[in-house]
């Protein structure tokens, strides 16, 4: 379990500043997601915290050990504590054994055949040893990548988009090999723009943007409740509603033209933008008695089947919501396009996103 | 015509078998710009391993630097040879001028930024990956140097094949600087300039033949290597 800290962490490419000076924790012994859109910097900072590149400015703590402060060979000494997981699979020319012993024979480490199955059959790559590595499919070359790392039995993983471009079935197996890892008391730290997988995954979720750290939190607080629009648009949050703060009755409204919806929030005025998560909105035919202050008439304009849940696309005044009833309610109550419906939610339940 | 054919007879005429003073030129050619080569690839070599894995002030400058002394005309490079190593130059006790030791430091001169330029243009595309794997699997300094070696061998190969063919063939300058004294600092390139002006054509074209075969069996030796 390898505990890392990064300080005012800066990376620069000519002028131009990648890493912007952030600061983080990350969770020991857990799986660590750094979500962003390209040119975020989550590659730069997993090539830094890998020691694979200098940073320009800023400190990274391993175990409380500053980087600046250790010599050469404290460097090498901890980069055999680490394991990398490229993007794009760097693969030596040669047998996927050839591969796995790479690591081992850089270290001067004895590796059992037994341990070469293991991680085979772990990364469902058992019985391939003497294949050609570069013949491999992209899942296959990404797993074999997975396993020479897990061969050397790092304390920390780090994994720069190691489903980007792979199949459905690859991702999964991925997913579960690095969920075991967590589990075993590794730490992971992920840099992904997937965000199902964030949600899947995550113990801690690190969002970046252009550099900066937007958000650092668990997964839920995170997702379900961003603090920038940036989030929320990433994370294709389904209802942001923009307006503008109210006082009104001494309660705070975001005014959306026709709508005004009630939310609790320590700002009072100006413009803002809020989420509303679609599970939190209850769909009804008719009024229901409930403490939701919350509550507006509008129309199903599509119906999107999803299997378990139909998504619904309603417009209230407006204003276009999104909301998921079971398909037994859906089929129940008769809902399809045209049918009018009531949307009733808390106050608590509206998020409201920083500005800018 | 026939006049170029009849040529073409007395050269291999010549060659077969060769007399003691063509041997004597061919392996002097080859021993200088072997010479020549190895010593500019000694420098080459680690200068574009350099250049194509750290980042430093002036990196871009020295690239430049480098780039533009392929432009640099071989006779200007005898020429600076010719002041290093003259009497009066600050090189001239070592009584190098007119002999074998100028010549291969002025092949050497010539060849080192080709043999550089070619090195790091092929390495651009490698040496990042190799060394990102070898570091990130635990490599200590030595190891990671002989891991972006191992994977750039076919990239200093090249080099190292354009770096030899282009010295083997200078001629102006190897004049200057060697003097092409016979029995003395006669390479192949000045043999056959000296040759041909005589009127000794038949020689001349014994000597070309000679050269080319000798390109032509590095080459194919280089090929060789680099298949295995």
């Amino acid at each position: 379990m390898m505990d890392i800290r990064a300080e005012k962490l800066k990376q620069v490419a000519g002028d131009r500043a990648i890493l912007d000076g952030i600061s983080l924790e990350f969770a020991a012994g857990a799986v660590n997601v750094i979500l962003g859109p390209n040119g975020a910097g989550k590659s730069t900072l997993l090539r830094l915290l890998c020691l694979l590149d200098r940073p320009a400015q800023g400190e990274i703590f391993y175990d409380g050990l500053a980087l600046r402060a250790m010599r050469r060979g404290e460097r090498t000494a901890l980069r055999r504590r680490i394991g990398f997981v490229f993007q794009a699979p760097l693969l030596l020319a040669g047998s996927v054994e050839d591969n796995l012993l790479y690591g081992p024979r850089l270290r001067g480490m004895d590796v059992s055949g037994l341990a070469i199955r293991n991680v085979l059959q772990t990364t469902g790559l058992e019985g391939r040893e003497a294949q050609e590595a570069r013949q491999l499919s992209g899942g296959e070359k990404q797993r074999l990548q997975l396993a020479r790392v897990m061969l050397l039995d790092p304390e920390l993983y780090l994994l720069d988009e190691p489903t980007a471009n792979l199949d459905p079935l690859s991702v999964k197996n991925i997913e579960i090999a690095i969920t075991r890892l967590a589990h075993s008391g590794k730490t992971v730290i992920l840099a992904t723009h997937n965000l199902i997988q964030a949600r899947l995954l995550a113990g801690k979720v690190i969002f970046l943007k252009a550099g900066k750290l937007v958000q650092a939190g668990s997964a839920s607080d995170v997702l379900s409740r961003p603090l920038s629009l940036d989030i929320a648009e990433f994370s294709a949050a389904e209802n942001i509603v923009a307006g503008t703060l109210v006082r009104r009755n001494g309660r705070t409204m975001l005014d959306c033209g026709k709508l005004a919806i009630e939310l609790v929030s320590e700002q009072e005025q100006g413009a803002a933008a809020a989420v509303i998560r679609p599970e939190d909105i209850l769909v009804s035919q008719g009024p229901v008695s409930s403490s939701a202050r919350n509550s507006f008439p509008g129309s199903i304009m599509a119906a999107v089947d999803l299997g378990l849940v139909v998504s619904l696309r309603v417009d209230c005044d407006g204003v276009m919501f999104t909301v998921f009833v079971t398909r037994h309610s859906c089929e129940q109550m008769g809902l399809r396009p045209g049918a009018e419906v009531l949307l009733t939610f808390k106050a608590t339940s509206v998020h409201l996103l920083a500005s800018g | 015509m026939a006049y170029i054919l009849d040529g073409l007879k007395h050269g291999l005429a010549i060659l077969l078998p060769p007399n003691r003073e063509i041997l004597q030129i061919v392996i002097l050619s080859l021993a200088v710009s072997g010479g020549a080569t190895f010593l500019a690839a000694l420098a080459a070599i680690p200068a574009a391993l350099v250049l194509a894995l750290k980042e430093f002030r002036g990196k871009r400058f020295l690239v430049g630097a480098i780039n533009t002394a392929l432009s640099v005309p071989a006779v200007l490079i005898g020429l600076l040879v010719y002041g290093l190593v003259n009497r009066r130059g600050p090189l001239g006790l070592l009584a190098l001028l007119f002999t074998p030791g100028a010549m291969v430091m002025a092949q050497a001169l010539l060849a080192f930024p080709l043999i550089t330029a070619l090195a790091l243009a092929a390495l651009k595309g490698i040496a990042r990956d190799a060394r990102d794997l070898a570091l990130s699997l635990g490599a200590n300094r030595l190891q990671l140097a002989l891991a972006v070696i191992r994977q750039g061998r076919f990239a200093f190969l090249t080099a190292l094949i354009a770096g030899f063919s282009r010295v083997i063939g200078e001629t102006g300058m190897t004049l200057m600087v060697g003097g092409n004294i016979k029995g003395q600092t006669r390479v192949l390139t000045t043999a056959i300039s000296l040759e041909t002006m005589k009127g000794n054509f038949e020689i001349g074209i014994a000597l070309g033949i000679v050269l080319l075969l000798a390109a032509l069996v590095i080459n194919i030796a280089l090929q060789w290597a680099q298949g295995k």
